[in-house]
């Protein structure tokens, strides 16, 4: 057997870097939470908790939870059950299943930055194509449809799109608005991610076996929706449990887009964590308070892991 | 039966028509506004590319080319200027830069790393294997401040280290190659020891060799999400343009969105974009793979 020492070397600099550039944050943001330091200063004081409640009373981050919590339970939910239907849609299909596998998963792929700002131009009001798309439908089946004239309870003369159309098109400008900037802001977000969920639903579909199906089958459960629930929905367990947690972390995280569309208004209607700690902290060099945000952002993170790792995947493994 | 097959199979088509439309309205946008003139851009017409109709464009004129250099069809201009206005390779070569050297430095640090946990026996191991476990629910944008505090403290700000030093640690290779390197079998290490190979040679001369398919998974994965970082490289670059990777070129290129050209600016966001996709059509299979490896991020 090998007696060299070699090992030390082979783990000595991953543990050097790992404490030095994973684990010491950690303290160090913690430490500076409760303290008034500002980057550039010689001295700082403790304050206590002073950081964390101005984090819970004052209303920009009263605003900044609201906005993060908004972000996280629109898109997590929306970009699962879509990557979900994609892939049992495409997983049904006899051909063009690939192609859409490919368009679909393009979003993952490209940078994000520069989606957004196609995103602000196709939704621009003036120059986008979407604003131009329903100007042009108004009085035609664009409007039946999207306008929703076509659910019982809906006034056809006071829906959104009829009333858009009456106003000389005044569509939303859906970036800038109060009232739609943070569900665009989500419409991108879901547009992004859910391609990467299918991918890994589609992983999933393909290790439920055949004979499943069979035997449902046998014991009556005859339609697609039966089967689903009898079947493939249990089986997907583990896959499902793995994708939201993924899913929920990297929404989280969500910050090029806000950076470049929205800056975290209007009136802080979209001012997410990461956006907060980057303004906070860099551009108003404000370092002990955006330090506390750190701290709550990576409680809620590791929270969350630690729920998905230990409490429930012990329930979900059939 | 059949003819109620092929309904199912149309409406599911439809279905998924449409989704690929939304999907990839902004990809037009994008394509199209790099090829059309402005007047073509401000009317919404001309389709995807307009009607190339050869002109001579005033903000090059202004800018102080001449008149003869500046009349040429749009889609020519808008990438002919948008290469004029910035330095666009540069972005691109800083980009190529840092994430490889992310990767590179990754790979020798857990390489040797995942080896000893893997294969070697020393007191201790199970320890080291926990720390990495729990450094992979650290969110490494979450320490961003920290991070930056500390890069700021040491003077490094606005240089490549601050780019790349966060990012040398990649626990998730650590142990997707520990979990690879258990699959390897022992006596393929034990007949490399008879030759008389040092641990340091079996590293890179045997295991280095068989984790290729993990490797290339890795590379993918690591490349993509550092190419398309935008958070990190924003906090630790504030001004120097030299240092901009495509990312922070994008967001240099946008400008003001009522006084610039879109044409030019769109087709700058093309050039940065094109290299990964192009990159990822091509080889598909090993994309979607290396992503969704976990997915870990």
């Amino acid at each position: 057997m090998h007696n060299s020492k070699a090992h030390i070397w082979f783990i000595a600099p991953a543990i050097v870097l790992m404490i030095i550039i994973l684990i010491f944050p950690l303290f160090l943001a913690g430490g500076i939470s409760f303290t008034d330091y500002n980057l550039g200063n010689k001295t700082f004081e403790w304050v206590g908790l002073e950081n964390y409640d101005k984090m819970f009373n004052r209303k920009t981050y009263v605003k900044m939870i609201w906005a993060t919590a908004t972000y996280v339970i629109v898109v997590v939910p929306i970009s699962v059950v879509l990557g979900l239907c994609a892939a049992m849609l495409l997983n049904s299909l006899r051909f063009g299943a690939d192609i859409y596998k490919t368009i679909f998963f393009l979003p993952v792929m490209a940078t994000l930055l520069a989606m957004a700002i196609a995103w602000e131009f196709t939704l621009h009001p003036t120059l986008g194509i979407v604003n131009s798309f329903l100007a042009n439908g108004c009085g035609g089946v664009r409007e039946f449809i999207l306008g929703f004239h076509w659910l019982p309870w809906v006034d056809s003369q006071e829906s959104w799109y009829a009333v858009a159309c009456a106003n000389n098109m005044d569509f939303p400008y859906w970036l800038k608005q109060k009232n739609t900037a943070i569900w665009t802001v989500c419409f991108i977000g879901i547009w992004q991610a859910f391609g990467f969920n299918m991918v890994l639903y589609l992983a999933g579909l393909t290790s439920i076996p055949r004979e499943l199906y069979q035997a449902a089958e046998m014991d009556g459960a005859k339609s697609t929706w039966e089967q689903f629930k009898l079947v493939t929905w249990p089986m997907l367990g583990p896959t499902t449990l793995f994708v939201v947690t993924i899913t929920t972390i990297r929404t989280f995280q969500v910050f090029d887009t806000i950076e470049i569309l929205t800056k975290g208004g209007p009136s802080k209607t979209t001012y997410v964590m990461m956006y907060a700690i980057f303004e906070k902290a860099i551009q108003q060099n404000l370092t002990s308070i955006g330090a506390a945000i750190t701290v709550v952002f990576i409680g809620f993170i590791l929270v969350l892991t630690f729920f998905q790792r230990y409490v429930i995947e012990k329930r979900v493994h059939y | 039966m059949e003819a109620k097959q092929y309904i199912g199979e149309g409406w599911k088509h439809a279905i998924l028509i449409i989704g690929a439309i939304v999907v990839m309205l902004p990809f037009y946008m994008m394509v199209s506004m790099s090829l059309k003139s402005q007047q073509e851009i401000q009317s919404i017409s001309g389709g995807l590319i307009g009607a190339q109709e050869t002109q001579t464009f005033p903000v090059c004129v202004k800018t102080g080319y001449s008149e003869e250099t500046c009349t040429m069809k749009p889609y020519q201009y808008n990438y002919w200027f948008a290469f004029e206005k910035a330095p666009i390779p540069r972005y691109l070569m800083n980009g190529v830069i840092v994430t490889l050297s992310i990767f590179i430095i990754q790979v020798l640090v857990a390489l040797p790393c995942a080896y000893a946990l893997a294969k070697l026996r020393f007191y201790g191991r199970e320890f080291v294997f926990s720390m990495v476990l729990f450094c992979l629910l650290i969110p490494v944008h979450g320490i961003a401040l920290p991070l930056y505090v500390m890069l700021a403290q040491a003077g490094l700000v606005d240089t490549y280290s601050a780019l790349i030093l966060p990012w040398t640690i990649s626990v998730f290779g650590i142990f997707l190659m520990r979990q690879f390197f258990m699959t390897v079998p022992d006596e393929l290490i034990d007949a490399a020891r008879m030759d008389g190979m040092g641990e340091y040679a079996i590293v890179w001369k045997v295991m280095l060799p068989t984790a290729i398919p993990a490797l290339l998974a890795f590379a993918i994965f690591s490349v993509v999400a550092h190419w398309n970082d935008y958070f990190w490289p924003r906090m630790v670059i504030t001004g120097n343009r030299d240092l901009f990777t495509p990312p922070l070129g994008i967001r240099e290129f946008r400008g003001g969105i009522d006084s610039d050209e879109f044409g030019p600016m769109m087709a700058s966001i093309v050039t940065v974009t094109v290299p990964l996709i192009v990159a990822f059509i091509i080889a598909q299979k090993r994309f979607i793979e290396g992503i969704t490896l976990t997915g870990m991020k």
